[in-house]
């Protein structure tokens, strides 16, 4: 794995994956493998949160490990569980079986009948560092935010039957939360923490160019032009990048080359999702249009 | 990836500038941010890579090491910018006359110090502050709501925003344990695989999935309970996701369904339509009557499959005692539990001697009160189980 040399070789390393990052994120993203530290990302709907993580996999050419968290998510889903079944049939299989009773118990706590989940995963035996995305962590609740605590200051693991599983290189983990509830001061305090804004006018169109490069140039314009337009109204669910994007491209699909009044009120949906930000889309039209790049 | 090693000496900083780092983590952990030792040498580690080649890495490196939220994040921009350029027109010359004379010492060793002794002066303090901010909020929970003033009421909302989010994780939690018993039930997982002939392949785990209950809401809304009712209901609203539904009802001489106005978004605004609307509703509380309305038009929707009923009113009723007997008795057969909330059971010396209440009681399976938020967090642990 290529380490992570200086944020002008991770800019470079991203702009070829079609990410096109802010530069805050990258001096970020090279502290975090710099101080061996998570990295807690947050910010609005849509902005690229999970994406760099995976970006972040693909440039390091490297596994993506991701444990995407819900409420009641436990340490048996995120870390291990053994194979009931299989330790069952292994019992079955070992009756009349000459082996002392130790050695079968050894035999059926191997790790072969261990079912790894995302975490211990991360932390298991590899050659370089996996990328390991614990996703909206907001989302589980206070008590594994703490089991989680103990396992990124240490990145090791017991397992009573095996012992100690400690990691061979610290994975780059990188943390998203969407703030539907405050994260515990411990947890913060022990990550980095960078929140993503929405990208600026410039730096959008040169997202919409570098994943869809058949995309005409006025038309990424005007299509950012409305985007940054629609994130000052007082929307419910503001349209984020990834909203962008699939509009570029359902108006490609759709053969338009230019946007008006109609072919907004037709394909809002790829871009508000409920009928009270399609009123208020509809209510400021005129404006929106009029302050449209090329209008 | 390799932590950083101490024998990268070209990153140890100058001792001024680690005093200076020093004194920056300082003004930052006064205006909130929570930083400790770790993060004041990770500081210097920061500034040594990046100070002398790349100014604006070095700002963007100390914010993600610092801020520990949105706000962080956007207030950090400018005390940054106040903090270090303020230094630059200050020419670097001797170190401040206050820190003692080390200059055998390395520069990370000497920010240790400091950052050390800030540290305990930190530690110190936050304690402090604590006490007396949970003090001030434990007044609050206390205050009788109809007592408090707007601006308070304002406070204690954000509080009680606070305290019901804990405490509906809590609740997740609980009802959770008898979601997903992971415990085998090795008794029944043989039984159930006799017909393999004993191979046990199939396991059966032990509890019921338990289906959430629903949650049905009767607020009075006549002249004195209208600020408990309508705080109340921001409580119900916390609690909504661990309900298979709410119905929400308002009731004094009438009943009338607003679960619809409540299930927007935007519950400040709602809550300030239904005071409009209660605030026309004069006359006495007709609580038979409007329990009638709730077993005949709600039968099927509101009070299907056993859920737990709320009722928080005074009690003063006006209509017939009989009817409301006979009504609670109805309910009683349809719901699995009856909580009944008093605010008045929060004063002192109060006995529920009225008409109504005394009709009511036999038939309660809670009866609580309700005139603080204390006594709102109270009722947790008579929604579980």
């Amino acid at each position: 794995m290529p380490p992570i040399e200086n944020t002008v070789w991770l800019e470079q390393r991203f702009r070829a994956q079609g990410y096109i990052p802010e530069p805050a994120l990258l001096t970020s993203l090279y502290l975090q493998a710099r101080l061996a530290r998570p990295l807690l990302l947050e910010g609005h709907a849509g902005v690229g949160k999970t994406e760099t993580a995976k970006v972040l996999a693909q440039v390091l050419d490297t596994e993506l490990i991701r444990l995407q968290c819900y409420e009641g998510l436990d340490a048996n889903a995120a870390l291990y569980e053994w194979n009931y079944q299989k330790q069952l049939l292994a019992i079955k299989l070992q009756e009349g079986d000459a082996r002392s009773l130790a050695d079968k118990e050894r035999h059926i706590f191997g790790r072969e009948y261990l079912l790894e989940r995302p975490l211990l995963r991360a932390i298991g035996e590899r050659d370089a560092p996996a990328v390991l995305l614990i996703d909206e962590v907001d989302r589980a609740d206070e008590e594994f935010e703490a089991f989680l605590l103990e396992l990124l200051s240490e990145y090791q693991v017991t397992i009573p039957e095996i012992g100690t599983v400690r990691a061979s290189c610290v994975p780059h983990v990188l943390l998203t939360s969407n703030r539907t509830r405050e994260l515990s001061d411990a947890l913060k305090r022990r990550c980095l923490y960078h929140w993503i804004e929405y990208p600026d006018q410039e730096r959008e169109r040169e997202i919409i160019r570098a994943r869809i490069p058949e995309i005409p140039d006025a038309l990424a314009r005007q299509v950012v032009g409305v985007m940054q337009s629609l994130r000052g109204l007082n929307l419910d669910k503001p349209p984020g990048v990834a909203e962008s994007l699939d509009w570029a491209l359902a108006l490609l699909a759709l053969g338009k080359s230019g946007l008006d009044a109609a072919v907004l009120e037709e394909t809002m949906g790829c871009f508000l999702k409920s009928n009270e930000d399609f009123r208020v889309l509809r209510a400021n039209m005129e404006g929106i249009l009029a302050t449209m790049p090329g209008a | 990836m390799n932590p950083i090693h101490p024998q990268a000496e070209q990153e140890a900083v100058s001792a001024l500038l680690a005093g200076r780092l020093t004194d920056f983590c300082h003004g930052l952990r006064g205006r909130g941010f929570r930083i400790g030792v770790k993060e004041t040498l990770d500081a210097c580690r920061i500034a040594g890579r990046f100070m002398a080649t790349d100014y604006p890495a070095f700002r963007d490196g100390l914010r993600s090491l610092l801020c520990a939220s949105e706000e962080q994040w956007r207030a950090f921009g400018p005390c940054f910018d106040a903090f270090w350029s303020r230094g630059e027109q200050s020419p670097p010359s001797a170190p401040a006359p206050m820190l003692p004379d080390m200059a055998g010492d390395s520069a990370e060793e000497r920010a240790r110090q400091i950052a050390g002794r800030d540290g305990e002066a930190e530690e110190g303090d936050q304690e402090g502050t604590l006490t007396t901010g949970a003090s001030a909020a434990q007044a609050l929970r206390l205050t009788d709501l109809s007592l408090l003033s707007a601006a308070d009421l304002r406070q204690l909302e954000r509080l009680a925003e606070r305290l019901w989010r804990r405490m509906s994780l809590r609740l997740a939690r609980r009802l959770r344990g008898h979601y997903l018993a992971s415990r085998i039930d090795l008794r029944r997982t043989l039984r159930r695989n006799i017909s393999r002939g004993g191979e046990l392949l199939e396991l059966v785990h032990a509890g019921k999935k338990r289906r959430k209950p629903g949650l049905v809401l009767l607020l009075d809304v006549s002249g004195s309970m209208n600020q408990y009712s309508l705080f109340f209901l921001r409580f119900a609203h916390a609690l909504q996701q661990h309900f298979r539904r709410v119905h929400s009802f308002l009731f004094s001489t009438h009943l009338v369904e607003v679960s619809e106005v409540l299930r927007g978004g935007d519950l400040s605004a709602a809550l300030e339509l239904l005071s409009h609307m209660s605030l026309g509703w004069g006359g006495g509380t007709q609580i038979g009557e409007s329990l009638q309305k709730l077993n005949r038009d709600y039968g099927d929707s509101a009070l299907r499959g056993r859920p737990y009923l709320i009722v928080l009113s005074d009690g003063w009723d006006v209509g017939e005692t009989e009817l409301l007997s006979a009504e609670l008795q109805a309910l009683r057969r349809r719901v699995s539990k009856i909580i009944w909330l008093n605010p008045l059971l929060g004063m002192e010396g109060y006995e529920p001697l009225t008409r109504g209440m005394r009709t009511a009681l036999p038939w309660l399976n809670v009866f609580a009160p309700a005139h603080n938020l204390e006594s709102l967090l109270d009722i947790e642990r008579h929604l579980v189980g």
